[in-house]
């Protein structure tokens, strides 16, 4: 029908019909599969979330002596340093930790500079956020003193703009599919869903379901290796499948998984990020996480395109999982439709459950809806993937969530 | 029906026995979330008080004809509109439904009048959104 090269001629000339992906499913309940196929050359998705497996590789500039860094601390969060000399790794979820690195009274001190509330839990996500944001970040490191490395240690304050690499390398972004979770038992649980209240109190979702980007994309059919995204409110590329990556998940006829199923690893310069679209946040007595918008252009190259993203709501379904559990797989309460979860409420064992998403469909809207502008505008053109994600890796002793789900 | 006020009693009416008038002839039970009461002082009592309506704003009728003092809240819960990021887990532990999202925009949206000040929705916020005013 058409091929990237000609949808992208058409994004360079200002030519290109571009639609959100809600407008896409909208229109084709009234015009069908094939008429709208044939008008539209770029649909997009969007979500905004918390993904704590992301994190950020940042190269500091060598100072005078230089030094090789093998313990460092940003704003109080450990960073990975077991790379050249100073390479650094931030990881997300990694909490403030002041262990070797100085006084109590340094922590007081930064916590007021970073005008947060005493109690605030600080962590990688957090810094990252605070970094993508132009904000002055403290950072402390102890090295190993060699003949080309003879200095000790450092303390000095780095922005954004005084370093000289700084990219998001996630490693499992955009899960296709989650869970719902709920609490059957009698304490209240705190977990990375956020508080769950006991005796089914609440249920918790985390994905957009009918917007989310690789729900409209079930079989990873236009979206590979080496495609473009929007991350964060700049410019990423998909780099390789996402950690835990389970394509082999069971699913529906409409293709798309019952439960959590592919992920990626994404990739992509923070310096040209926009804070707006990167949060840090804290999951109480659970850790701290990031929030990430993410932005995935769907190529329609043919009618099966539009026919998956058709998927609505309604034909969605994810597993209830019960987390009073403490098992790696979960007892659940059977699948419920994202539609019923948008609703608000969703029965389980007869009894009426309040529910919550966790990814804001308001933001995840907003991200669809700039990279519409963006490629609308011929700011962003498409990339042919340079290689398939695996379709058959096998999951292996992992958090099957949805396995013993029969679907007959 | 639930509401949160803050009473302060004259010196003289320190020694009433309140809440058992409240249930005893109201119907309404107060739940004391903080007391400053001493003998022959001015005191404070910070109570939630539930019941019918109309017993609810009878016995509140009732406070005022006693001298006692009335307002409103103590706290008010304050939503950070530049740092909520719509996410909506509040709304699954807020009690009264005063935190929901709008079925349409999935925005935010909090109904003042419902909230009783419960403060479950601060801890749960995940971008640190929700304080209260004090
Ligand atoms: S304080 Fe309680 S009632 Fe008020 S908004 Fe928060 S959770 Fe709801
Ligand atoms: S939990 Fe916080 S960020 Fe999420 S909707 Fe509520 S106030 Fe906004």
């Amino acid at each position: 029908m058409r091929t990237i090269d000609e949808i992208n001629e058409k994004i360079q000339a200002k030519r290109a019909v571009v639609w959100t992906v809600e407008e896409l499913k909208a229109n084709v309940v009234e015009m069908g599969v094939k008429k709208v196929a044939q008008m539209v050359d770029v649909v997009t998705t969007g979500t905004f979330e918390p993904m704590e497996s992301s994190g950020a590789i940042l190269n500091l500039g060598q100072p005078d002596p230089p030094i090789k860094i093998r313990q460092c601390w940003l704003d109080g969060v450990a960073a990975y340093a077991g790379f050249g000399a100073v390479d650094l790794y931030l990881g997300a979820s990694q909490s403030a930790d002041y262990s070797g690195s100085g006084e109590v009274s340094d922590l007081e001190e930064l916590r007021e500079m970073r005008s947060r509330s005493p109690q605030q839990e600080l962590g990688g996500g957090h810094v990252i956020a605070d970094l993508i944001a132009g904000k002055p970040v403290k950072l402390r490191a102890i090295g190993q003193v060699t003949d080309c490395y003879p200095r000790a240690s450092i303390e000095t304050t780095i922005t954004r703009d005084t370093i000289n690499q700084f990219y998001l390398y996630n490693p499992r972004n955009l899960y296709q599919n989650f869970i719902v979770g709920v609490n059957g038992g009698d304490r209240p649980l705190f977990t990375y869903l956020g508080p769950l209240q006991p005796q089914l109190g609440n249920a918790v979702f985390s994905n957009p379901g009918a917007l989310s980007p690789l729900l409209n994309d079930p079989d990873l059919q236009v979206v590979g290796i080496g495609s473009r995204i929007f991350l964060g409110g700049g410019i990423g590329y998909v780099a390789w499948e996402g950690t835990q990556h389970f394509p082999l998940q069971k699913r529906l006829p409409n293709r798309t998984p019952i439960g959590p199923a592919a992920t990626l690893a994404l990739i992509g310069d923070a310096k040209q990020m926009d804070a707006r679209w990167v949060r840090g946040c804290y999951f109480k007595s659970y850790g701290p996480s990031l929030m990430l918008g993410i932005g995935v252009p769907l190529p329609v190259l043919n009618e099966t395109v539009v026919e998956r993203c058709a998927v609505r709501d309604e034909d969605l379904v994810a597993p209830v999982v019960d987390f009073a559990i403490p098992r790696r797989v979960r007892p659940n309460f059977g699948l419920v439709s994202y539609a019923q979860l948008k609703s608000g409420q969703i029965t389980i064992d007869g009894k009426r459950v309040r529910v919550a998403p966790l990814a804001s469909i308001f933001l995840a809207r907003q991200v669809a809806e700039t990279l519409k502008q963006w490629i609308e505008q011929g700011e962003f053109t498409l990339t042919q993937p340079v290689a398939s994600l695996p379709s058959d890796r096998p999951f292996l002793a992992q958090d099957r969530w949805g396995a013993q789900i029969n679907l007959e | 029906m639930k509401k949160r006020v803050t009473l302060t009693f004259p010196k003289r009416t320190v020694h009433m026995p309140v809440t058992y008038r409240l249930a005893k002839d109201f119907n309404v039970a107060a739940n004391i979330i903080r007391a400053e009461v001493a003998p022959n002082q001015v005191g404070t009592l910070v109570v939630e008080l539930s019941g019918d309506i109309d017993q609810l704003d009878a016995a509140l009728e009732w406070l005022r004809v006693q001298e006692i003092d009335i307002s409103a809240t103590s706290r008010e819960i304050m939503i950070d509109e530049d740092a909520c990021v719509h996410c909506g887990l509040c709304t699954g532990v807020c009690p009264t439904e005063a935190l929901s999202l709008n079925r349409d925009t999935f925005q935010l949206v909090f109904t003042r009048s419902r909230c009783i000040v419960c403060e479950q929705c601060i801890p749960t916020c995940p971008v640190q959104a929700i304080a209260t005013n004090i």
